[in-house]
């Protein structure tokens, strides 16, 4: 088994894992006097900027579940979490090279660190989305659905889904110098391609054959389901654990594969 | 006795050119890399021994291999051929700041260094007065200052005094004992001395002949990433000197 022996690594060398991330935590915020605000900020005003286009200018409301609102800023947040992990882990390696070369560590840790971090930003930004769900449940927009024990679920698939991507990312950066730009271009032409602020349910059905294939779908299916009763997308959800899974084995190989050649570049 | 390092037919190659960036996917799915070749080997057919408590001095000149091999031996290098056993944890003495932020304060980033090289934090506490004092009087006045704004010797001496604390059986020096002025460097010695009194095994690269007869007992000589010589130190430095005069 391939997993295995990495994740025992990490999970045997998790004080420094948790040194790094509040490393990262600690030098995100030390520098603003406004700090841990930034972190929602960011996602708020997307946010914002979608609902006041798509409802107003657009009248597009049906695209997505209502409360229309509460239905972006769950996207906005969890896409936001997933694309700084891919934007951040293709430079794991390299802007940390000097630590990567005199530190005898598994060398997974500086992709999962990434993830860990981003993760807990994200977790620390959940109470925003709890308040706007409040907010209508309080109104009478909605109501909890039992579901929402899917949510812990899609927090875990995305985090392994990030790691993966990350073991990937990260060693081909070093090779490749071109990486972060096409992770750039790929992360925007993403966010379209991923149900952030429409819905499965609105896309024609060759579209939504083919968002099948996106993992971020079934995830914020999950995220979804227990704030909008509608009917929940399985297939969606059972290709995304698949595909997760899947990227999670071929990140392993990839990062096994390269880490000799990037170790010696940078 | 097991020895504590076991390096045997020890190689890697390097690219001359950047030419290996077009065969990354040939490395991914073939497992090797299938573009032509402008290769060298910076170590080869490199087979040695340390037992528990050596002090082994590696001598050659600039690109014969020394930083190599010491990097493959503290693991964060990985070998084309062979391999290379350490046993025991290793306090790497290579690139002293490299866990240090600029951003951080002095205390943060000991900190942070000294988890990341697998202290805990009451362990930290224990022995940061220690830390500290090595570091000198100069370095305790500025340990609540953002790192980057202390003179880069003063950064080093901090980096020194955590990395030798760490208490790891294998020692592992990259000329950085060149590093502080002139005070410092003698305290350095002497930490060194009981490092070394106190069982822990050395291995170290310098250019410095009085810092090799001081510390090294064995030395083993690269040229051109060949092992040619492994013998007492004084032999070895000898035999160095014969072939770089030799040269000239």
């Amino acid at each position: 088994m391939i997993l295995l022996p990495q994740a025992r690594g990490i999970i045997a060398r998790r004080q420094v894992l948790d040194t790094l991330v509040r490393r990262d935590l600690h030098v995100r915020y030390a520098g603003s006097p406004i700090g841990y605000l930034w972190t929602i900020l960011d996602p708020l005003a997307m946010a914002l900027i979608y609902f006041v286009v798509f409802t107003y200018i657009f009248e597009a409301r049906h695209v997505g579940y209502q409360p229309y609102v509460l239905f972006i800023v769950i996207g906005v947040l969890a896409w936001q979490w997933f694309s700084q992990c891919a934007t951040e882990t293709s430079r794991a390696l390299l802007a940390e090279s000097r630590l990567v070369r005199s530190t005898n560590l598994p060398r997974e840790l500086w992709v999962v660190r990434i993830v860990v971090a981003k993760g807990i930003e994200f977790l620390l930004s959940l109470p925003v989305m709890f308040g706007f769900a409040i907010f209508f449940i309080a109104v009478g927009e909605t109501k909890i659905h039992y579901r929402i024990v899917l949510l812990p679920v899609a927090i875990v698939l995305q985090f392994l889904l990030s790691v993966g991507v990350g073991l990937i990312l990260a060693p081909v950066t070093v090779l490749f110098t071109d990486m972060p730009r096409i992770v750039r271009i790929a992360l925007r032409m993403g966010f379209y391609a991923t149900p952030i602020i429409y819905g499965v349910h609105a896309a024609p059905p060759v579209l939504q054959k083919i968002l099948l294939l996106n993992p971020m779908a079934g995830i914020l299916e999950m995220y979804r389901a227990g704030f909008f009763p509608h009917e929940l997308n399985v297939p969606s959800i059972i290709s995304s654990f698949v595909i997760t899974f899947a990227t999670l084995i071929a990140g392993t190989i990839v990062f096994k594969r390269l880490e000799a050649p990037v170790l010696k570049e940078i | 006795m097991r020895p504590v390092i076991e390096a045997k037919d020890l190689g890697i190659e390097f690219y001359r050119s950047r030419r290996r960036k077009m065969s990354l996917r040939e490395i991914v799915f073939k497992g090797k890399n299938l573009a032509p070749k402008d290769t060298f080997w910076a170590l080869r057919n490199i087979s040695f021994t340390v037992e528990q408590g050596e002090a082994v001095g590696l001598v050659g000149g600039n690109g014969s291999g020394k930083s190599t091999l010491l990097k493959m031996i503290a693991g964060v290098m990985i070998p084309d051929e062979g391999g290379v056993k350490v046993r025991g944890g290793v306090a790497p003495l290579i690139e002293l700041t490299g866990g240090f932020l600029g951003e951080l304060t002095a205390r943060d980033n000991l900190y942070l260094a000294g988890g990341l090289h697998g202290l805990s934090k009451a362990q930290m506490d224990e022995r940061y007065d220690e830390i500290v004092d090595f570091a000198g009087p100069q370095v305790r006045a500025g340990m609540d200052m953002a790192y980057r704004h202390f003179s880069s010797g003063m950064q080093v001496r901090l980096a020194f005094a955590l990395i030798t604390t760490l208490d790891e059986p294998i020692v592992l020096v990259d000329e950085v004992l060149a590093v502080g002025d002139r005070a410092f460097r003698e305290k350095c010695y002497l930490r060194m001395e009981n490092m070394l009194a106190g069982g822990k095994t050395l291995f170290m690269v310098s250019h410095s002949e009085a810092d090799l007869r001081r510390f090294a007992k064995r030395g083993l000589y690269l040229q051109q990433g060949r092992l040619v010589g492994d013998g007492p130190v004084e032999e070895i430095i000898e035999q160095y000197n014969a072939d770089a005069d030799a040269a000239r």
